[in-house]
């Protein structure tokens, strides 16, 4: 950089320097509201994003009122985004009335999965499903399974203003119409729920019951009428024990909502792993292993072999293939 | 705090101001860049500053004692102590479970369970980085390079945060001169400053992460899946994408730094047009080349000592470099594929000549530097060696190949014509950009911020790949 010490037609004082970047910053939160807006609600509560909410909503209202949202969406069409977000779907306001629409509890067959035309199953969910996946793939028979991993780090069912599943979950099956799905979510849904206008604690009977009613919202558009089967896992117990109770609760309503969606399966890691225990370590083929990251919520990718080996094992169950020998 | 977020751009505009501000009052000023240093770095996990300034004062305890003591002895104890503590830093958190899990396996193996826990150890963002910059500056201090400073200042060197996080790598002679002096603010370095972080933005968010998600994560997730043509095309988008990420980061703290009137060394320098291992080891990483060159490869002797001695140091040092990016295998296959050849190179050219290895045509130099580079990334990327087989060995497998569209492979040989692209043009850039007027510089900015925005969509800016280490 010596070089640029001599270049003195590249210099410019230190007070322009500061104008030019206020006003690429204001330019960016202007055409960019709606994203900022976004980034403000998929930050953790507090003080952060309080602010940038308090700044960004207002403004994303004006910019939206005189058009100025639409050079973004230019830029969204030329990057081929399309949008996550949307208003009015049923994740976000509907009847728990689909909780009692019990699926007709009788065998379900699916084409079964050959060397010709193996399995297509598409791994997603929030970043646990990373690893998650990626085991999936090491521990499942060869050549009879063909799997995506498409995490979308940071995402929930709470948080449909920042992210919202039913519409990513149309995307996805219309893009790549997998046979099987695999929604590995939750962890980052410790947030209050919004039921009529009140805000609910999570692990509340209340917040449970909405929670079970977006699970089988999402639930039902991916498995598509019973098309294809959905294996659900909720997470694992967490080392925080406020966490902890609230995994809970988050399994007891996905157990709830599986059975109002036809093809949808609950895979319980909470209870089965460790016999519902928390543990940094897991024996996992005679050896020790450390299998949470320091979260004490994420498997490590060693650690990921066994909620994998259990939803293989779920997975069995409909393609008896994949148990293997 | 990440760079490209809304926390870091409000951050900086009120450190860009106050910084100006106090830059003539430099009593105010020093405590300000090192408080604002540990607000950037303490903003995930404020523990992390207290290891930080934990690593400062025994550098600067180490160093003051190095440049005081009356004894050659006393000067190389506190030396000795100093880069030992550095190191069981950088090991305690960095290889401890490495370390628990293998005995704990040998144990397993011999039929003894091993009482010791694994444990649950956080790696602090940047560890590695300011450990060796410690080391540099006691050692630097210690050869009479540089003098010892006093605590502010040996804080300000390891904490200044563009650099922090993921280098470059910086030394005492070049920051701390910098830092004593007032620097003119009527002589910004802003062409060069706001045009590499408007590049390192780009590089990160339109090539880097692009590539990622479009075919690297794909193809490394389940290489068996994936034809040869996926597999080998995921391998140069790897390099491209470590290469955008990795120099996007430096090139933006770069960038930062010059806008607060500081100058850092250069970090990468078209490391892709190398037509040898050792041109490709001065142009990729270059603070930790010359880290590794400085405080390892010569000690242990360098060139000095003979052949042999001089293959064993290229290996070891490049084996070294490769475990500091962490314990596992990969790494160290990884700094094995490098020190090997650079140490073929080196006997090729001891034994046919200079001249006639200078004959071979330009082209195929370039090719096979850029092949072994490749392969090299394959161990890198790859979590455990059978993932990096596996990929090797799908190279051959035929099949469909929907992942390789022609945006990847204009992104992947973009990445290496840019590098092409003469130095000139881009100084004229930036010479032309500076004449513009204000306005319309801040409005250009803006519009890259939201492109920038809309390439990586809502999925966000995936994490930097050096964070991991």
């Amino acid at each position: 950089m010596d070089e640029h010490g001599r270049d003195r037609d590249l210099t410019m004082p230190a007070g322009r320097v500061l104008i030019v970047v206020v006003i690429a910053l204001v330019v960016a939160a202007v055409l960019n509201s709606e994203a900022a807006v976004r980034a403000g609600e998929g930050m953790k509560p507090g003080p952060t994003r309080d602010i940038v909410l308090s700044v960004a909503r207002p403004l994303d209202d004006v910019t939206g009122a005189i058009g100025l949202h639409e050079p973004r969406k230019g830029l969204d069409l030329a990057f081929g985004q399309e949008s996550k977000t949307a208003s009015g779907t049923e994740l976000e306001k509907g009847s728990t009335a689909i909780l009692r629409r019990r699926a007709r509890q009788r065998a379900q067959s699916f084409p079964q999965p050959t060397r010709r035309r193996p399995l297509t199953v598409l791994v997603t969910g929030d970043s646990e499903a990373q690893f998650v996946g990626e085991q999936l793939i090491e521990l499942a028979p060869k050549g009879l399974i063909d799997v995506d991993v498409v995490p979308r780090n940071g995402t929930g069912l709470t948080n449909p203003s920042f992210f919202n599943w039913e519409v990513n979950a149309r995307d996805e099956i219309r893009d790549r119409k997998p046979d099987a799905v695999v929604m590995v979510i939750g962890g980052n849904d410790g947030f209050n729920l919004d039921v009529d206008g009140v805000a609910q604690a999570p692990g509340s009977t209340k917040w449970e019951t909405e929670y079970a009613r977006r699970a089988a919202v999402v639930m039902r558009v991916l498995a598509d009428h019973g098309r294809r089967p959905v294996y659900w896992v909720p997470p694992p117990t967490a080392r925080d024990e406020v966490y902890n109770r609230i995994y809970a609760v988050q399994n007891s309503a996905i157990e709830r909502a599986a059975p109002a969606a036809p093809g949808a399966r609950y895979v319980d890691v909470y209870s089965t792993i460790n016999k519902g225990r928390y543990s940094d370590e897991l024996r996992i083929g005679g050896r020790r292993v450390l299998a949470r990251q320091p979260d004490g919520v994420h498997f490590t990718r060693e650690g990921a072999v066994v909620p994998a080996r259990l939803i293989l094992r779920a997975m069995s169950r409909d393609y008896p293939a994949l148990a293997g020998p | 705090m990440v760079f490209p977020t809304i926390e870091f751009a409000a951050f900086f505009v009120v450190v860009l101001f106050l910084n100006w501000l106090l830059m003539p009052h430099p009593k105010a000023w020093r405590p300000f860049i090192l408080a604002a240093s540990y607000v950037f770095y303490g903003w995930l996990d404020w523990r992390w500053v207290l290891l930080l300034v934990g690593s400062s004062l025994v550098n600067f305890a180490s160093a003051w004692v190095i440049g005081h003591a009356p004894s050659a002895r006393a000067r190389k104890q506190a030396l000795v102590a100093g880069i030992v503590f550095d190191l069981g830093l950088l090991c305690t958190f960095k290889y401890l479970n490495f370390f628990v899990s293998s005995v704990d396996d040998s144990l397993n193996t011999v039929g003894l369970g091993s009482p010791i826990p694994l444990s649950q150890v956080v790696l602090p963002i940047g560890i590695s980085f300011f450990t060796f910059q410690g080391i540099s500056y006691i050692v630097d201090v210690y050869r009479g390079e540089t003098k010892a400073a006093p605590l502010v200042e040996v804080a300000m060197l390891q904490a200044f945060f563009p650099h922090l996080v993921a280098g470059p790598i910086v030394r005492a002679n070049e920051l701390l001169p910098q830092l004593r002096s007032p620097r003119d603010p009527r002589t910004v370095l802003a062409g060069p400053g706001l045009f590499l972080i408007a590049g390192g933005l780009l590089k990160k968010t339109v090539v880097a992460d692009e590539l990622a998600r479009r075919i690297v994560d794909p193809v490394w997730a389940d290489p068996s899946a994936h034809s040869g043509l996926e597999v080998l095309t995921a391998i140069y988008a790897f390099a491209a994408q470590i290469y955008c990420d990795f120099s996007g980061y430096t090139d933006m703290a770069i960038g930062l730094a010059l806008l607060l009137g500081f100058q850092l060394p250069q970090n990468f320098d078209r490391p892709y047009l190398a037509t040898s291992l050792r041109v490709f080891w001065h142009r990729w990483h270059m603070t930790l080349s010359r880290w590794l060159r400085d405080y390892l490869y010569i000690p242990l002797g360098g060139n000095r000592k003979g052949r042999r001695r001089t293959y064993a140091n290229l290996m070891v040092t490049m084996l070294l470099g490769g475990l500091w990016h962490g314990a596992a295998w990969t790494f160290v296959i990884w700094g094995g594929i490098h020190g090997g050849a650079l140490s073929a190179e080196r006997a090729l050219r001891e034994r046919f000549g200079a001249e006639r290895m200078d004959r071979i045509p330009v082209w195929f130099k370039w090719f096979v530097t850029f092949q072994v580079v490749c392969l090299a990334w394959v161990f890198f990327r790859s979590p455990d060696l059978g993932i990096a087989f596996e990929m090797l060995g799908q190279i051959g497998a035929g099949g469909p190949s929907p992942l390789v569209t022609p945006v990847i492979v204009l992104l992947v040989v973009g990445t290496v014509v840019m590098q092409a692209t003469p130095r000139d043009w881009w100084r004229r850039a930036e010479t032309w950009f500076i004449a513009r007027p204000g306005w319309a510089q801040g409005l250009a900015l803006g519009l890259l911020v939201v492109a920038a925005d809309a390439a990586v969509g809502q999925q966000g800016v995936a994490p930097f790949i050096y964070y991991r280490f």
